[in-house]
């Protein structure tokens, strides 16, 4: 097995102790940064695709989110100016009048490991709060809106529709949450919808490239 | 007619009720009982409660939430568990336990189950003092740490156990613990066979043996791949069983070792523009699809309320319609 295809295991397997070392291992080797960082970004497919299926549960995602981050903490430094993985800049919340966090950190996490860099504007997010995010943030892609209420879903409506008459471009909005549906979110005019955090970074993905 | 207990146990023992036991109705809960309830008490309240956890109730919510900020979080290196966490004590006094021992004796226990209640669960328990990604995540990196953190939990719940079955000796137990999302548990069968089912064999074995007929668990979730493990630490009733468990099918596999109580969903009735008629429909799947035996209509919420006034009360007059049209 190749050091990259060890990484790849280990971070499957959640094993946030020893990928730092086997990214490492692997630079030393001679592989590429970036080959390594598009090894792992693959490995959580595999993880968001496992967890889609029911294979696996939430605190196996959120090992292999921590093995991924810390792989990627050995790679930092030398992908510094590098953009060639990005997939540009995701804002994500839960939406106005709903407190639940569990969800949309998952997505959050999933969105990052497939190549985001993800501005996290945590719960309770008035449209508002969106739209000033999405100004205030360089090349924003995706702009993900959670929620778990029944109760809060006019938000999510009021979210998603402030959001595409305000004007800005250049990305995608993705919906989520227990409650929320396919036909919910072409009603409300959203661009994507996920029914859980492994498929919401693969949407967010196919979004982009959309754009 | 049956009284409200001699229907319950027709119910679940698979023998002739005459009519749906409708939503809590034989359970008679004893709220006066002093505990350590884990909730702030009021949209716009926030309090911190004997563990050290910190509820917030923001205005405009339908609910209080465990705050997990680094300021907030109760618990922030489980490894430290034994610096940081410091369970209440179980004893109150005379006057404390009056109101609630007042209440229990004037239940008709004929009709009724006189019902301790306790909240929150052991699984609970732990995400509440540290958040529930990081209590997810010690049973993977710190399993020893958890698993003496869990055993302390357990010395909590019995030590409370205790007190409570000698002030009211109650009939039935009604638990919270919720074990998963709409859609899936949050962890896996195994995990959950391994850090949970032993704590619970536990405790709800002390109440059993201690004079308790009935074990109500709450988790309104999924729960399925959990059942056989609810049979194993004594469950009679799982409460809050939502349509996403397919209710019925688990009926037809489990009925008779345990029952279940829900199959209509809050989410989808108790809202702000509720109606009869939608409540009429959910309440008519519910039961023409789960039957007479070792099922309790009702709605998944984990208290004998709604979110919204009316929505209770109309799910009652709708169960009851059911009965009629249905024994």
């Amino acid at each position: 097995m190749s050091k990259i295809e060890e990484v790849k295991a280990r971070l499957e397997a959640g094993k946030a102790k020893l990928v730092p070392a086997l990214v490492q291992e692997a630079l030393d080797e001679g592989s590429e940064a970036k080959d390594i960082l598009q090894a792992m970004i693959d490995s959580m497919g595999v993880v968001g695709d496992q967890f889609s299926k029911g294979e696996i549960f939430v605190p196996e995602m959120l090992m292999a989110a921590k093995a991924m981050t810390k792989g990627v903490d050995v790679l930092r430094p030398l992908l510094v100016g590098d953009t060639s993985s990005s997939k540009g800049t995701c804002i994500i919340g839960t939406v106005q009048g709903d407190l639940h966090d569990i969800g949309k950190n998952l997505v959050a996490m999933m969105i990052e490991s497939a190549g985001f860099d993800v501005v996290d504007l945590g719960v309770d997010v008035s449209p508002a709060k969106f739209i000033e995010a999405i100004k205030e943030s360089k090349n924003v892609t995706i702009v993900g809106c959670s929620g778990l209420l029944t109760t809060t879903m006019t938000a999510m409506k009021e979210t998603v529709q402030t959001i595409k008459a305000s004007g800005l471009t250049g990305f995608r909005v993705i919906v989520g949450g227990a409650p929320v549906t396919q036909e919910y979110a072409n009603e409300i005019g959203a661009d994507g919808f996920a029914p859980d955090a492994g498929s919401a970074a693969v949407k967010a993905v196919e979004l982009v490239k959309s754009l | 007619m049956l009284t409200k207990r001699q229907n319950l146990m027709e119910t679940i023992k698979g023998g002739n009720p005459d009519r749906f036991v409708n939503q809590y109705e034989f359970l008679n809960l004893i709220m006066e009982a002093p505990m350590d309830l884990p909730l702030a008490p009021a949209p716009g309240t926030e309090v911190k409660n004997k563990w050290g956890i910190t509820f917030r109730w923001p205005e405009d919510q339908i609910g209080s939430f465990p705050v997990h900020d680094e300021e907030h979080k109760a618990l922030k290196d489980i490894t430290k568990w034994k610096e940081s966490v410091k369970a209440p004590s179980v004893f109150y006094t005379d006057e404390e336990w009056a109101a609630a021992i007042a209440h229990a004796n004037s239940v008709d226990r004929n009709d009724e189950f006189v019902t301790a209640f306790c909240a929150p669960g052991i699984f609970e328990m732990t995400h509440h003092l540290m958040g529930i990604e990081d209590a997810l995540m010690a049973l993977y990196e710190e399993p020893e740490a958890m698993q003496e953190l869990i055993d302390y939990v357990v010395e909590y719940e019995l030590a409370y156990a205790k007190e409570v079955i000698a002030h009211i000796h109650p009939d039935a137990l009604f638990h919270h613990d919720d074990w998963g999302s709409q859609i899936s548990t949050l962890i896996s069968p195994a995990m959950f066979e391994e850090f949970f089912l032993p704590a619970y064999k536990i405790v709800y074995g002390f109440w059993k043996d201690n004079g308790v007929e009935l074990i109500v668990h709450h988790s309104d979730s999924y729960a399925a791949t959990f059942v056989p493990f609810m049979i194993e630490m004594r469950i009679d009733i799982w409460q809050g069983a939502m349509t996403t468990n397919n209710v019925p099918e688990l009926i037809k596999k489990y009925g008779g070792k345990i029952s279940f109580m829900g199959d209509i969903d809050s989410g989808k009735v108790d809202h702000p523009s509720w109606s009869r008629g939608e409540i009429a429909k959910y309440v008519e799947i519910a039961c023409k699809e789960c039957g007479k035996l070792y099922f309790i209509p009702n709605l998944s919420q984990g208290l004998n309320i709604a979110s919204f006034p009316g929505v209770y009360e109309t799910t009652s007059e709708e169960i009851d319609r059911m009965s009629k049209e249905m024994f």
